[in-house]
């Protein structure tokens, strides 16, 4: 159905059926990645779901309209955390760890897998996006930048420091399951 | 050469094609750098996205639905004749409407301070305003044909029309609890403007959102009658 669409001028309701049916985890899984929150990360694929279709008559048929819900998620989520927790994008100047673990992020870290999640929640929620971005989403720095309101300097120090406490994390757990 | 500048190499992104090439050199002519690099490859692609977390079922159906609806109130709009087109404008529109004002303009003539002391008026203007949503909402399900028809689905359409204007009220005045049951009720609405159900499943819907329309009610005026003076919200400016 996907695949069609580059012979399409417009996405049909039936081509954003098969989209949500096929690939809608997967945007979910990228939005609670970025929000750690359950709630945010529907809101988010049901924002992208309106938007992209209130805009489909500018989807690029050259394209997937998967792949693009999917960067439209990624903004929506995006968006919604720099409305609840703006400070989610002021870069640290100092390696501070998060360790603020809540229930909600607990759950959150239970509901996105084992190793990586946990790890995960020891970052914070700058280096959190930024590495997200970078690893998982292939963002180029100057996007990651541009989306969050930063340099590209900082947010290379950003995936630094993540990868760096990563690492570390993911050693620990490796250790601990040997 | 510092894990850094492998990180960026890793990723192909953030280094000059000089910077690149310096980074290959090492690479190819010193085992340590070569050693350190395979052991932050294997590392690095070891942090692969592999869970990814059901989603529920209703929570997929509401994302089929809200296209559904979207769709719905396009046609709507096309198959409406020009006169119609205000034919669902009532005060609850222009409550929705003036609160949305007053909260932009208050938004916009305040200073600098990040917390807005937002007098009582704005928010028991919106508030109102929700009540008589809800209120209008309520008498126009009570008149409602059971069977399916196209007035019913109108109806309807016309009602899911003003819950989004309220939702994204609700939302522009950071009352995201309310946003969140606003856009509760889309689904079972949008449910109700199908055609292909029956008059049971149609009741049923109707007593669901009456019910939760009453509990919303209820809610609502305990909370106005508990506001006084100013009311401190968390908006930034």
């Amino acid at each position: 159905m996907v695949a069609n669409l580059q012979t399409r001028e417009v996405p049909s309701q039936a081509d954003f059926h098969a989209a949500i049916s096929d690939r809608s985890d997967r945007w979910f899984a990228a939005c609670l990645k970025i929000t750690r929150n359950r709630d945010m990360a529907e809101d988010a694929v049901q924002d992208a779901l309106l938007k992209a279709w209130n805009k489909r008559h500018q989807f690029d048929n050259t394209a997937r309209l998967d792949t693009w819900i999917h960067r439209i998620a990624i903004n929506a989520a995006l968006q919604l955390l720099r409305k609840n927790r703006p400070a989610a994008f002021e870069p640290l100047e100092t390696d501070i760890e998060d360790d603020g673990e809540t229930p909600e992020s607990v759950r959150a870290g239970q509901e996105l897998g084992k190793t990586l999640s946990a790890a995960m929640t020891h970052l914070s929620e700058f280096e959190r996006i930024c590495f997200v971005l970078k690893h998982l989403e292939q963002w180029r720095l100057k996007e990651i930048a541009a989306e969050v309101g930063s340099d590209v300097g900082a947010v290379k120090q950003g995936i630094f420091r993540a990868v760096r406490k990563l690492r570390v994390r993911m050693g620990h757990l490796q250790g601990e399951l040997k | 050469m510092n894990d850094d500048t492998l990180i960026l190499y890793y990723y192909n992104d953030g280094l000059s094609e000089d910077e690149r090439r310096h980074v290959e050199a090492a690479i190819h002519s010193d085992a340590a750098v070569a050693a350190r690099y395979d052991g932050l490859c294997r590392q690095l692609n070891g942090l692969a996205d592999v869970d990814t977390p059901p989603v529920p079922a209703h929570t997929v159906q509401r994302w089929h639905d809200a296209i559904d609806r979207e769709a719905r109130l396009e046609r709507g709009h096309v198959q409406q004749p020009r006169q119609r087109a205000f034919s669902g404008f009532s005060f609850a529109w222009g409550a929705a409407i003036a609160a949305v004002l007053v909260i932009g303009i208050s938004l916009t003539m305040t200073g600098p301070d990040p917390v807005v002391e937002m007098p009582a008026t704005t928010t028991s203007a919106f508030t109102r305003g929700v009540q008589v949503h809800f209120r209008d909402t309520y008498g126009q399900l009570a008149s409602m044909p059971i069977e399916a028809s196209a007035d019913r689905t109108q109806l309807v359409l016309q009602i899911i029309e003003q819950n989004r204007l309220f939702e994204r009220a609700a939302e522009q005045s950071d009352s995201d609890d309310l946003a969140r049951v606003l856009r509760a009720f889309e689904p079972i609405l949008v449910r109700l403007a199908a055609e292909d159900i029956t008059p049971q499943e149609a009741a049923a819907l109707r007593a669901q959102l009456t019910f939760e329309l009453n509990v919303m009610l209820t809610k609502l005026s305990r909370d106005s009658s508990n506001e006084t003076g100013t009311a401190t919200t968390g908006i930034k400016t």
